[in-house]
C-alpha cells in the first residue's frame, strides 16, 4: 500500500510534542517516562519523513531542525540558568545542565536515529551525537568557560591554602572541558590547563619567595615534597591525567630549580651543613627531590664534592701541622699512619652516603672520586701520599708493626688501601716504595704473614694490572726458591765436608730484575767470611754456569758471639757491623781512619755503623772522646766490660733514607716511559699534531702517573734530536715519525 | 783545503771583512761543511754555480749575494744552514757562545727586537748548547710572534726553551715595544 506523503510541517508538529515532553523531563518537572509507543512514534515519524521520495525527502531539513532543538533550548533555558549564578553555584548549575544535555542528546538522537544511518554518511556530515555536543560547545560552553575556569582555579587555590573543597564537583566540571574536545585533549588544555599552570606557577613562585627566606633547607624540602604529593593527588582526584607531568614540572621548577642555589647553599642548613651534621634523612630527601629534574643533581653533587674535598684537605693540613710540631720526635711515622687511617675512614663514611642517600648514582661516585683525587695527591711534611700509603702497608704487614689487628681487619684494611691507591696519580712512585719496603720485609724476615702479602698483591694486580705487580710477585717467589736452594746448599756441604767454612751460612739468591737496585759495596770481608763466599760460589756453579752472582753485604746479617768479661752474649748484627767488630779480634784500639781503610767503606756508611755500635743503646765499642756523634778523629776500643741482662741482643743498624733515591729512580723511569709512549704513538700514527700527541701520551701513561706537560715537551725535543721524529716542514705544530 | 789564513787572503782580495755576513752567504752557496774551512770541491763547485771565474766577477757578485738576505725564503735557508756550518764537527748541538754570535749577526740583517733579550736569557738561565730544533724554531718565533707576545700560543709545539723565554719575558715585564725591565740585569 502506498504510504501517504507527510508534509514537513505536519511531521514536525508530531515531533514537537515529544520534544516538549523531553524538555519537561529535563527541567525536572513531573512527567511520566516515554512509553514504547511514544518512542516508536517519534522514531517512525522521522523514518517516514526521510524515506519519502523527493522532493519530500526531508533529511537535510530534519538534520537542521535537530540542531535547532538544542539551539533553542540552550539559548532560552540553559545559558541564563548558568549565567545567573556565580562561583561554586555556577559550577554546580553548569554540571547539572551538562548532565541534562547529555540526556537530551541521547534521547533526541534516538528519535532522529535514522538520519545517522543514511543521511549522515551520505552527506558526510557530523553524527547526531557530535552535533549535539558541538551545540553545547558552541552555544553554552564558549560563553561560560572563562568564568568556569576562573571558578575552578579559585577553588584550587582555596584547596592549596588548606580549605576543604568539593572535589567531585571539580571533577565533573573538568570532565566537561575534556568531553567538549570530542576525543582531542586540546580544548581542555587551551581552555583550562594553560591558565591553571600559569596560576600554579605564580602561586608557587610567591610561596618559594617566602619559604626560602624563612625556612631551613630541610623544612623547605619537606614542604616541597608535600606540595608535590598534594599536586599529584589533585590530579588523581579531579584533574586530567595528562596534566600530571606538566603540573609536577611546574611545581618543581618554581620550588626546586629556581631556588636550587639559595636552598642548597644555605649557610646553616644547606647541603654542606647536612653533610656535616650527618642528616641522612634530609639528604635522602634532597636526592629524591632533585633526582627527577634534568641536571638537578649537578649542584648537589658539586656541593658533595666540595665538602669532601674540604674535609680531606683539612686532614692533610692537620697532619702537616702536627708533623712540624713533632719534628724532634721520631714518631713522624705514626702521624702518617694516622692520616691514612683517617683517609680510609673518610672514604668509608662518604661512600656510605653515596650508596644510601644518593642511591649509588654515578654522579656521586664521580664526585667522591674527584674529591679524593684532589687531596690524596697533596704532600705532607715532605712525603708524598704514595710514600705514606706504602709505609702504612709496611706497618701492617711487618712483624711488630704498631697496629695489632685481627686477620680479618688486616685484609679489610688492605683492601681499602688499595682502593685509595686508585685516587693517587703517582702510582709508579707507590710501586717503587712498596717494592723497597717489601724487599726489607722479605729479606729480614720481617713479614708478619705470607697470606697477607699475597692477598694485597692480588688486589693490586686486580686494580692496576699484572705489570704493576709482576716484579713484586717475582720477589716473593724468589724467597720460596731461596729456601729450596738453601736445603740443596746444606746437602752440598754435607757431601763435601772439606769445603765446609766452619760457619753456618745462609745465602738468599735474588733475581736481579725483580728486586730494587741495591748498592753492592766493596766491603773488605773478614777472612772467615771470605771463605764462606768462596764455598757458596763453588756450590752455585754446580747448579748453573750461566749466572753471575753479585754479593750485597749491606743486606746481610750475622750472629756473633761476644766474649765479654761479665758474660758471653750473642750479638745479632748486620754484616757490616760484624766486619767492624771482628777487626777488634786483632787490635785493641783502632782509629776511625784505620777502620775505614780496613773495611773500605765510605764515610756515610761508616759513621752510621760506628754510631750504632758506640753511641746507641748498646755500647759494644768505647769511643774516645765520649761524645754523641762520630767524628773522623775518634778512636774506638772493644768494651770488654759490656753486659746486659739478656743473653742475646739485637743491635739494629738504622737504614739509609732511601726516599731521594726512590724518587730519582722513578723520575728516570718516567722519562723512559714517556719516550716509549711517544715513539709508540708516533709509530702507529705516522703524522700527528702536537696537542694530540701530548693528550694521547697523558692518556696512555695515566695508569701509572700524571706526566708533566713540560716533561713531555722535553722528551719530544730529545727524540727530535735523536732523529726519531721531525717537525713537518709546512706546519711546525705537527710531527712526523722517522722510521 | 782552504783554512783560516787562506780565507783571510781571500777576503782581502775581494775587499770584504771576514766577519761580514756575506761570507756566510758565500759559504751557503758553496755548501761548506764547517765555518772557516773550504774544501777544494766546495770552493770550485761553489764558484762555478755562482758563475764566478775571475776576481773581478767575484767582487761584482758581492752586492747581489748581500741582497739575497732580503729574500724571505733564502734567508730562512741561509739561517738554517748556518747551524750546521757553525757547529763543531761531530757535535749535535751548537755551543752557546757561537750561537749567540751567529744570532747577533743574522738578526742584524733581519730586525728582531727581542734578540738581545733572547741572548741575555740564554746566558742567565740556560748556559748550555743549542739544539737544531730550537735554532730553527727560533726563526719561526721571531717571524710569527709579535714582540709583546700577545699572540703566543703556550699550548703550541714551541720548543721548551722558547716557552721558558716567554715566561722569562713575562716575569720581567716586557712591554709593547719589547723593552724589558729586568732588575737582575742592572
Amino acid at each position: 500500500m502506498e504510504r501517504k506523503t507527510i508534509d514537513l510541517d505536519q511531521g514536525w508538529a508530531h515531533m514537537q510534542s515529544g520534544i516538549a515532553k523531553l524538555k519537561r523531563i529535563l527541567e525536572g518537572l513531573q512527567e511520566p517516562q516515554f512509553s514504547s509507543e511514544e518512542y516508536m512514534m517519534m522514531y517512525t515519524t522521522i523514518y517516514n519523513l526521510c524515506t519519502q521520495k523527493p522532493p519530500s525527502d526531508y533529511s537535510q531539513q530534519l538534520y537542521d531542525k535537530y540542531y535547532g532543538c538544542f539551539d533553542e533550548y540552550i539559548r532560552t533555558k540553559v545559558l541564563s540558568a548558568v549565567r545567573d549564578k556565580h562561583d561554586e553555584f555556577m559550577l554546580r548549575e553548569l554540571v547539572q545542565r551538562w548532565s541534562n544535555h547529555k540526556v537530551f542528546v541521547r534521547w533526541l538522537s534516538r528519535f532522529f536515529h535514522y538520519l545517522d544511518r543514511y543521511y549522515v554518511p551520505r552527506a558526510s556530515v557530523p553524527s547526531l551525537n557530535a552535533v549535539g555536543l558541538s551545540a553545547f560547545r558552541d552555544l553554552a560552553y564558549t560563553e561560560v568557560r572563562a568564568n568556569a575556569r576562573k571558578a575552578v582555579i579559585d577553588l584550587i587555590y582555596k584547596e592549596r591554602e588548606g580549605e576543604q573543597i568539593d572535589r567531585s564537583l571539580l571533577k565533573n566540571v573538568l570532565d566537561i572541558f575534556v568531553a567538549i574536545g570530542m576525543g582531542e585533549i586540546v580544548q581542555y588544555e587551551e581552555d583550562f590547563e594553560v591558565q591553571m599552570l600559569e596560576d600554579t606557577t605564580s602561586y608557587y613562585k610567591s610561596k618559594a619567595t617566602i619559604w626560602i627566606e624563612s625556612d631551613s633547607c630541610p623544612d623547605y624540602m619537606i614542604k616541597a615534597e608535600d606540595c608535590l604529593k598534594r599536586e599529584r593527588e589533585r590530579v588523581s582526584h579531579y584533574l586530567h591525567a595528562s596534566t600530571e607531568q606538566k603540573l609536577v614540572e611546574t611545581v618543581q621548577h618554581e620550588l626546586l630549580v629556581n631556588r636550587a642555589n639559595q636552598l642548597l647553599e644555605k649557610e646553616h642548613s644547606g647541603c654542606r651543613a647536612l653533610l656535616r651534621d650527618d642528616k641522612v634523612d634530609d639528604l635522602s630527601r634532597m636526592y629524591r627531590l632533585y633526582h627527577k629534574i634534568p641536571k638537578g643533581l649537578d649542584p648537589v653533587a658539586n656541593l658533595f664534592k666540595q665538602h669532601i674535598t674540604d674535609e680531606g684537605t683539612a686532614l692533610v693540613q692537620l697532619a702537616e701541622e702536627s708533623a712540624s710540631n713533632q719534628k724532634t720526635t721520631s714518631g713522624s711515622g705514626s702521624q702518617d699512619h694516622v692520616l691514612v687511617r683517617k683517609f680510609i675512614e673518610l672514604h668509608d663514611k662518604y661512600m656510605t652516603y653515596v650508596n644510601n642517600c644518593f642511591m649509588n648514582h654515578t654522579l656521586f661516585h664521580k664526585a667522591l672520586k674527584d674529591a679524593f683525587e684532589v687531596f690524596c695527591n697533596k704532600t705532607v711534611a715532605g712525603s708524598s701520599s704514595a710514600e705514606l700509603l706504602s709505609s702504612f702497608c709496611d706497618n701492617i704487614l711487618k712483624k711488630g708493626g704498631s697496629e695489632k689487628m685481627s686477620d680479618e681487619a688486616i685484609e679489610d684494611t688492605l683492601e681499602k688501601v688499595v682502593k685509595l691507591l686508585a685516587y693517587i696519580s703517582d702510582k709508579d712512585l707507590f710501586a717503587e716504595f712498596y717494592r723497597k719496603k717489601l724487599g726489607r720485609r722479605l729479606l729480614f724476615d720481617r713479614s708478619g704473614n705470607d697470606d697477607h702479602e699475597k692477598c694485597i698483591l692480588t688486589r693490586l694486580k686486580q686494580q692496576c694490572g699484572g705489570q704493576f705487580t709482576s716484579k713484586m710477585e717475582g720477589m716473593v717467589v724468589d724467597l720460596t726458591l731461596a729456601r729450596d736452594n738453601q736445603l740443596k746448599f746444606q746437602e752440598y756441604l754435607n757431601e763435601n765436608s772439606y769445603v765446609n767454612p766452619g760457619i753456618d751460612l745462609t745465602v738468599t739468591v735474588l733475581t736481579t730484575g725483580f728486586w730494587p737496585s741495591y748498592k753492592s759495596g766493596d766491603l773488605n770481608l773478614p777472612s772467615e767470611m771470605v771463605k764462606c763466599v768462596e764455598v757458596f760460589k763453588g756450590f752455585y756453579e754446580t747448579m748453573t754456569k750461566h749466572r753471575k752472582l753479585t754479593w750485597i753485604y749491606s743486606l746481610g746479617s750475622c750472629n756473633i758471639i761476644g766474649k765479654f768479661n761479665p758474660k758471653t752474649i750473642e750479638l745479632i748484627v748486620s754484616t757490616y757491623q760484624a766486619a767492624a767488630l771482628l777487626l777488634f779480634n786483632n787490635a785493641d784500639k783502632l782509629s776511625y781512619s784505620e777502620i775505614m781503610t780496613q773495611l773500605n767503606l765510605n764515610n756515610e756508611d761508616l759513621v752510621r755503623l760506628l754510631h750504632s755500635l758506640s753511641c746507641a743503646k748498646y755500647k759494644i765499642l768505647l769511643k774516645e772522646p765520649n761524645t754523641k756523634t762520630i767524628s773522623p778523629k775518634d778512636s774506638f776500643e772493644f768494651n770488654s766490660k759490656f753486659t746486659d741482662k739478656m743473653r742475646r741482643i739485637k743491635i739494629p743498624l738504622p737504614p739509609v733514607d732511601e726516599r731521594k733515591k726512590v724518587i730519582e729512580d722513578v723520575y728516570q723511569d718516567r722519562r723512559y716511559a714517556i719516550d716509549a709512549a711517544i715513539v709508540r704513538i708516533m709509530k702507529s700514527r705516522k703524522v700527528l699534531g702536537h696537542q694530540q700527541l701530548v693528550s694521547e701520551c697523558v692518556e696512555q701513561l695515566g695508569r701509572m702517573f700524571k706526566p708533566d706537560i713540560k716533561a713531555i715537551k722535553k722528551r719530544i725535543e730529545d727524540l727530535i734530536s735523536r732523529d726519531y721524529l721531525e717537525r713537518d716542514q709546512d706546519n711546525p705544530n705537527t710531527f712526523k715519525y722517522l722510521a | 783545503m782552504i783554512f783560516a789564513d787562506g780565507i783571510t787572503l781571500l777576503c782581502n782580495d775581494i775587499q770584504v771583512d771576514p766577519q761580514d755576513i756575506v761570507m756566510l752567504v758565500l759559504s751557503w752557496h758553496m755548501k761548506a761543511g764547517t765555518m772557516c774551512e773550504f774544501s777544494k770541491k766546495e770552493f770550485t763547485e761553489g764558484l762555478q754555480s755562482l758563475g764566478i771565474d775571475s776576481l773581478e766577477k767575484f767582487r761584482e757578485k758581492i752586492p747581489s749575494m748581500r741582497s739575497e738576505l732580503k729574500d724571505e725564503q733564502k734567508f730562512r735557508e741561509i739561517y738554517n744552514f748556518a747551524f750546521g756550518w757553525a757547529k763543531e764537527k761531530g757535535q749535535k748541538s751548537l755551543a752557546l757562545d757561537t750561537a749567540i754570535g751567529m744570532w747577533q749577526l743574522l738578526f742584524a740583517e733581519k730586525q728582531w727586537p727581542l734578540v738581545d733579550h733572547w741572548c741575555q736569557f740564554l746566558q742567565a738561565r740556560h748556559n748550555k748548547a743549542i739544539s737544531r730544533d730550537t735554532w730553527s724554531q727560533l726563526l719561526e718565533f721571531a717571524k710569527t710572534v709579535s714582540s709583546n707576545l700577545s699572540d703566543y700560543d703556550a699550548e703550541g709545539a714551541w720548543p721548551y726553551l722558547i716557552d721558558e723565554f716567554v715566561d722569562y719575558l713575562k716575569e720581567n715585564g716586557v712591554n709593547q715595544h719589547g723593552q724589558i725591565n729586568d732588575s737582575s740585569l742592572n
